[in-house]
């Protein structure tokens, strides 16, 4: 579906590693659309290929096969001086800053400008003001060295924002920070993808920070994406393992499972009693379900476990609880609410022991 | 003084001219040697496998070259070599003549030392670079030599004592300086102060390099 609003467009890329004795493929056939402005995430776990997968995207790695479409142009087809302009137009972030430790944060920005037509004047001009705009025009004169980390990717960020791109690729920029700095360096992405209109392709191990910014994304395993589609989508009904795995790490329900196992043992259960657990998307939220199943079957519910998030603008949330009263009249409740985006699964004892769904 | 150094003191003109030949030599062979090492650490680096610009038959040749010449001990180097410094000064003593070998002697050893020192530069900062449309010129003088700057004065401060090192040996062939003046005339003469005294002046030489190179590199250096 090449489309004039696909900014991005990977065609059939393999990338095969030889090494003397072994070969290694990193990525195999995978196509890969991203539309101008979105937030598309790349998830899966270490050595999955993501890093090899978008070094494609400006030619960093050669495909061993498949063609390389950005902005329109054929990147394969261009001579070494195009293809520098043309990477120019997809910057980088990376997981540990890669920031020149002998230049100022001011020099580091102003970077990318060197060998370009500006004066220095210019240069240093647009260098402060990226600084400013990422929260960091007092530190211009310092050394990446004296930075805490979040600062570093800032000024990694405010860099990599110094030639205008209309990509911005973020390998693990969040992986070597804290939650609170991982939250604002977050922030600060999707404030440009929403000021400047850069299209951001966002690589992680964590569903969490797909979560919390990306609109689309593609879950990664083996040099393969084996999932992909609208985060909400994936999120609330995924159709891999992996993709439910990363799921439910994030929204802690493996942990939440794994403690009510050792507490709860449901061969203790009365004949009136279940163990229940709810999935809400949409308009559905834990409260309208709690006082339905109180006040209109009489339901008693005690919950152990109850999660909510918003993911791309919606309501998503899991809750595990025991039900005690008339499980009949329960399951009357849930054929009304399937289309309305709750979905309940009774749990056993297999599944608490597995520590899974 | 005369009681303690008795042949030095009779000797200061000698000593004068010994030491600012001990320099000249230790200037231009360092020099020399700083151009072309500096080409061949550059040059192991990029053309290394993986390396930015790779190219397997260079890379083989350099690293060749290099392991081949700091393999001859400096000494026989300085016999071996006189053929070449016949053809290139003219002839094989003195200090000019002197700079063939040294220069043959410390360069070798000084490309590796660069090429190390660029080896510890960030493979995420070069790669970065790439992915900022920087040339491979580019990122030889701007991420490279930039980002190894520090590591490059402290590798050139020990090659320059090396080095200093190598032109008291080639006192052996007559290059004069201060090793000359130590072994033909202090130690033939069994006339010890001058020994000892030529050894002073190196050991002053030597710590002026290292102190004025350790400022040099505490400045540039920011990590
Ligand atoms: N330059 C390379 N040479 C050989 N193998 C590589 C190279 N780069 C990556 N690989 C291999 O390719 C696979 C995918 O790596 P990578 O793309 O870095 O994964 P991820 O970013 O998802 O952790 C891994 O098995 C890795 O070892
Ligand atoms: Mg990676």
């Amino acid at each position: 579906m090449a489309t004039a609003t696909n900014i991005i467009d990977l065609k059939d890329i393999s990338v095969t590693f030889k090494t003397h004795d072994q070969t290694v493929a990193a990525v195999q056939d995978v196509d890969l659309t991203v539309e101008k402005g979105d937030i598309y995430g790349i998830i899966g776990y270490s050595g999955a290929g993501k890093s090899t997968l978008v070094r494609v995207i400006n030619l960093l790695q050669k495909p061993t096969t498949g063609s390389v479409t950005v902005s329109g142009q054929d990147l394969q087809t261009l001579k070494p001086v195009e293809l520098r302009q043309a990477r120019k137009k997809v910057s980088m972030i990376f997981q540990h800053f890669n920031l020149m430790a002998a230049r100022t944060v001011l020099g580091n920005v102003e970077y990318p400008l060197l060998g370009s037509r500006m004066s220095k004047a210019d240069r240093r001009a647009k260098a402060a003001r990226l600084l400013k705009l990422v929260g960091l025009a007092e530190y211009a004169d310092t050394y990446p060295s004296q930075l805490s980390g979040g600062q570093k990717q800032r000024v990694a960020i405010a860099r990599a924002l110094a030639s205008d791109p209309e990509v911005l690729i973020s390998d693990e920029a969040t992986s070597a920070l804290d939650p609170k700095t991982t939250k604002s360096i977050l922030n600060l992405l999707k404030r440009l993808n929403a000021e400047l209109g850069v299209t951001i392709v966002l690589i992680t191990h964590e569903m969490q920070v797909i979560k919390s910014i990306c609109h689309n994304v593609a879950v990664m395993d083996a040099g393969r994406i084996i999932e992909r589609g609208r985060v909400s989508r994936v999120f609330t009904q995924p159709q891999t393992a992996l993709s439910r795995d990363f799921v439910e790490t994030s929204t802690n329900v493996k942990e939440a499972i794994e403690r009510i196992g050792s507490t709860v043992s449901i061969a203790n259960f009365a004949s009136n009693q279940e163990l229940m657990y709810f999935n809400f998307v949409g308009q559905s939220t834990k409260e309208g379900v709690l006082s339905k199943l109180s006040k209109e079957f009489g339901i008693d519910v005690n919950i152990l476990f109850a999660n909510i998030d918003q993911i791309d603008g919606e309501n998503v949330g899991v809750m595990i609880a025991i039900l005690t009263g008339d499980i009949e009249g329960f399951n009357t409740a849930v054929t009304q609410w399937k289309d309305r985006g709750v979905t309940t699964q009774i749990l056993t004892d297999a599944n608490l022991k597995g520590g899974e769904l | 003084m005369a009681a303690l150094i008795p042949n030095v003191l009779q000797m200061k003109a000698e000593f004068l001219q010994a030491t600012w030949e001990t320099i000249y030599m230790t200037f231009f062979s360092a020099l020399i040697s700083a151009v072309l090492g500096l080409l061949f650490g550059v040059l192991l680096v990029v053309t290394q496998p993986g390396g930015l610009l790779e190219d397997r038959l260079t890379y083989s040749v350099l690293d060749k070259v290099v392991n081949l010449l700091r393999s001859i001990p400096f000494i026989i180097l300085l016999a071996v070599i006189s053929p070449l410094t016949n053809f290139l000064i003219g002839t094989t003593v003195g200090t000019t003549a002197a700079l063939v070998p040294l220069i043959f002697g410390i360069f070798p050893f000084y490309a590796r030392q660069v090429q190390n020192a660029l080896l510890d530069v960030d493979r995420g900062v070069v790669e970065a670079a790439e992915s900022m449309g920087s040339s491979p010129m580019a990122i030889i003088f701007r991420v490279y030599l930039k980002e190894g700057l520090g590591d490059i004065v402290r590798v050139s401060i020990v090659t320059v004592i090396s080095l200093i090192g190598l032109t008291t040996m080639a006192g052996a062939i007559g290059s004069g300086g201060l090793g000359d003046i130590a072994i033909s005339i202090g130690y033939a003469r069994f006339e010890n102060d001058i020994t000892f005294v030529a050894m002073i002046i190196i050991l002053i030489m030597v710590f002026a390099v290292q102190i004025i190179g350790d400022w040099i590199a505490k400045k540039v250096d920011h990590h």
